[in-house]
This record gives C-alpha cells, structure tokens and sequence, in this order.
C-alpha cells in the first residue's frame, strides 16, 4: 500500500471515529439524599430529595449549626459495575470567643471517598461520627444509581426539609454545555428587539445586529466564554462558579482594535447589563437552554 | 483598745510572735502616731536583746519568727484551688474550651453500608 494510501486511511479512521466517541451514550446521573438523625436513640428522618442531571453532575452540600458549618462538594467517578463518591470539606468549628466576645472559629478542609455498587447508598456522617453532648447524631444517606439516555443536559433539583430546625442546603453543580443568551440593546429610550441565542461556551463567536427604530442599527460579535479560575481555593473546590459564563462583545466597525467588554452572570439570574458606550447598553440575560 | 497598757501587752504579744495579721497591722498603726508606745518597743526589744546575748546567743532573734499553723496552711491552700477552679469555669463559659474529642473525631465520614 503506498503511503500516501495508507494516512489517508489513518485520518478517514479518526475523522469517522471521532463523532462516534462525542455522540458515545451518555448516562443521567441521580444522587437520592436521605437525612437522618437520632436523637436519643430515635431515628427520625429531617430531609429528603433527589439530584439529577448529566454524567458530570456534583452535588453541593451546606449544613449549618451553632458551632459547626460543613460544605462540601461531592463527584462520582463511575466504573463499570461501582463508583466511587469523593467530596471535598470544608469545615469551620466554633473554637472559642476572642477577648472581646467575637467568636473564633477553626478552619479545616480535607477529603473523603467511598467506593460502593451502583445503586448502593452510603451514609455520610458531616460532623464525624461523634455523638453530641445531648446524643444526637445527624447523617446523609446517599444513593447513586445511573439510567443511559440521551439528549438531557439539565439538572434536576428536589429537596424538602421536614425540619425545619436543620439549616442545609443541597444542590446540583453541572457546567453548562450550552446556555440560552437573551439579548437586548438599550438606546435612549428605544430598545431593540430581543435576539434569543443558543452558545457554546469557548466555541466560536455570533455577528448579531440589532435594529434600533427607523435606519438605526448596530452589529456586534457576541462569545460566550467561561469565568477566570476562582481565586481561592475554597472557592476553586466547591466550584462555586459551575454556572457562571462570560459575555464578551466587540464592535467590529470600531476604527483600530476593536475594544471588547465583558460581562460575567449565572445562569438563570438576573439580566446583566454592559454599557457599550454613552448612548448604548447591552441588556443580557444568560439561562439553560430548552429541553430539545 | 485605748488604754496605754493594752498597747505594751499587745507589743509584748507581737515580740512573742503571737498577734494575728489584722492586730499586727493595728499596732503598727498605733505605733506610728504614739511615740510613747513606740519607746516602749524599743526598749522591749533592747532588753530582749541583751537576754539573748547573755544566754549565749549572739546572733538570737529578738522577734520570734511567727508560727505557721497547719491549719491556715490547709485553709489557703484550699481557697487557692476553689480560685482557680472558679476562674477556669468563668473562663470556659466566657471564651469556650478545646472540645471534646479529637479534631479526625469531628471530620466528616463515609460509611457504606
């Protein structure tokens, strides 16, 4: 076989499989959350949810005492028949109250994981197994299973709180793939009609004009791009910016380099406003796109 | 105590070593307003003095060191604990202490069932 015959044959082999691998079956993750506790040697239970969403999806955990806060971020990493649920902590404790009366409080963060069959349940002790002075112990009951299907790329959140003396939150973390921008241009007191954009974060920008009243317009190029690393690590860990993206606009009539502007925002939050120039500003709105 | 005699029987008392703190303290101030009192000391002490020295004694205290009675000992040791055991508890209820268990005791843990 010639050897022009046969690179050729190498790169039709990876053009043909390179979609098989990005259009591979997924699987829909579900973390089912149980909270239990025992007080007295009575187990009651004090929450109760589930968290869905694509095979990338964390779930963040928050409880909070008068003397003990935990956050934590928890990942699966599947394997064929078990997965193995990790979580990084977070953890401040109350140590004591300064001369003044403030509160001083310790900090520690670390790791745990645990390695268990899909569909398994693993119980989660935030404040370690150590009963309280009062014989109260609180746990998580975690179970994580996986159904292969397609197309959902959304999360799916369900918790109820039964005490309401319990303070805890709990929470999908999933990065969009894709996000839904809304956008408006504001000029005076005329806006444009708004442009509904369907973006992929780092993938290549959009030319959108906006037509604002009678021979009026502006055209602009739009991307969409992910936030700057978070400073702390803290924040770095518990991914508080999963959801975060970045609008970055530049005016491609601009005489010289074209200036850009950038605005950051959550998804499904409140629309964020750039201002372009004196007269006009950029109204954007950043969501989940629509179930397809 | 206002009668001049009380006063030398009480100095007789301090130079025996037998006066409490509190009936130390009011001679003394007895003794800085009455120069007649303090005379008497003086000369109590020189005569106690020169009998020690004629018995031998050179170097004889002329004040007998006050006795330490067991008893007061055991008192003071006594309100020494209850202090600090009281400023410990004010001090744990005002500012906290360590806690109890380790801090792996109070970390989070997985436990599969």
């Amino acid at each position: 076989m010639p050897r022009s015959w046969s690179s050729k044959v190498v790169a039709a082999a990876l053009l043909g499989a390179t979609p098989a691998l990005g259009q591979a079956p997924g699987f829909r993750l579900t973390y089912g959350v149980r909270v239990l506790e025992r007080v007295s040697g009575e187990v009651r239970p004090v929450a109760t949810g589930a968290i869905s969403g694509p095979q990338d999806t964390d779930m963040r955990l928050a409880l909070r005492t008068d003397t003990t806060e935990v956050e934590a971020l928890l990942d699966v990493f599947p394997e064929p028949d078990t997965v193995t649920l990790a979580g990084a902590f977070f953890t401040r404790r109350r140590a004591g109250r300064s001369h003044r009366g403030l509160p001083l409080w310790e900090v520690d963060s670390y790791r745990r994981e645990a390695r268990f069959a899909w569909g398994g349940t693993a119980r989660l002790y935030p404040f370690g197994l150590r009963r309280t002075s009062a014989d109260r112990l609180l746990w998580l009951e975690i179970t994580v299973t996986r159904v292969f299907v397609g197309g959902e790329t959304r999360p799916v959140e369900s918790f109820t709180v039964s005490d309401s003396a319990v303070d805890m939150t709990v929470e999908a973390v999933v990065r969009p793939r894709r996000a839904a921008v809304r956008l408006t241009l504001a000029r005076g007191d005329s806006t444009s009609a708004p442009q509904l954009l369907d973006m992929v974060p780092d993938a290549a920008g959009r030319r959108v004009r906006f037509v604002l009243g009678h021979r009026q317009s502006r055209t602009l190029d739009v991307t969409l791009t992910r936030p700057d690393p978070p400073l702390s690590g803290r924040d770095s860990a518990l991914a508080i910016d999963a959801d975060v993206v970045c609008l970055r606009v530049v005016d491609p009539a601009a005489p010289g380099p074209p200036p850009a502007w950038v605005r950051c925002g959550r998804l499904n939050n409140v629309a964020r406003r750039l201002p372009l120039s004196d007269r006009d500003t950029l109204v954007a709105t950043f969501a989940w796109p629509a179930a397809r | 105590m206002s009668l001049h005699e009380d006063w030398v029987r009480q100095i007789d008392a301090e130079l025996d070593g037998e006066l409490t703190l509190a009936e130390r303290a009011a001679l003394a101030r007895h003794l800085a307003g009455c120069p007649a009192c303090a005379g008497a000391r003086a000369s109590h002490l020189e005569l106690r003095v020169a009998l020690a020295r004629s018995a031998g004694e050179p170097h004889a205290r002329a004040v007998p060191r006050p006795r330490i009675r067991g008893r007061m000992v055991l008192l003071w040791v006594a309100l020494s604990l209850l202090a600090g055991a009281a400023g410990g508890w004010l001090a744990h209820a005002r500012w906290g202490g360590p806690g109890q268990g380790s801090l792996e005791a109070s970390r989070a843990a997985f436990v599969v069932e």
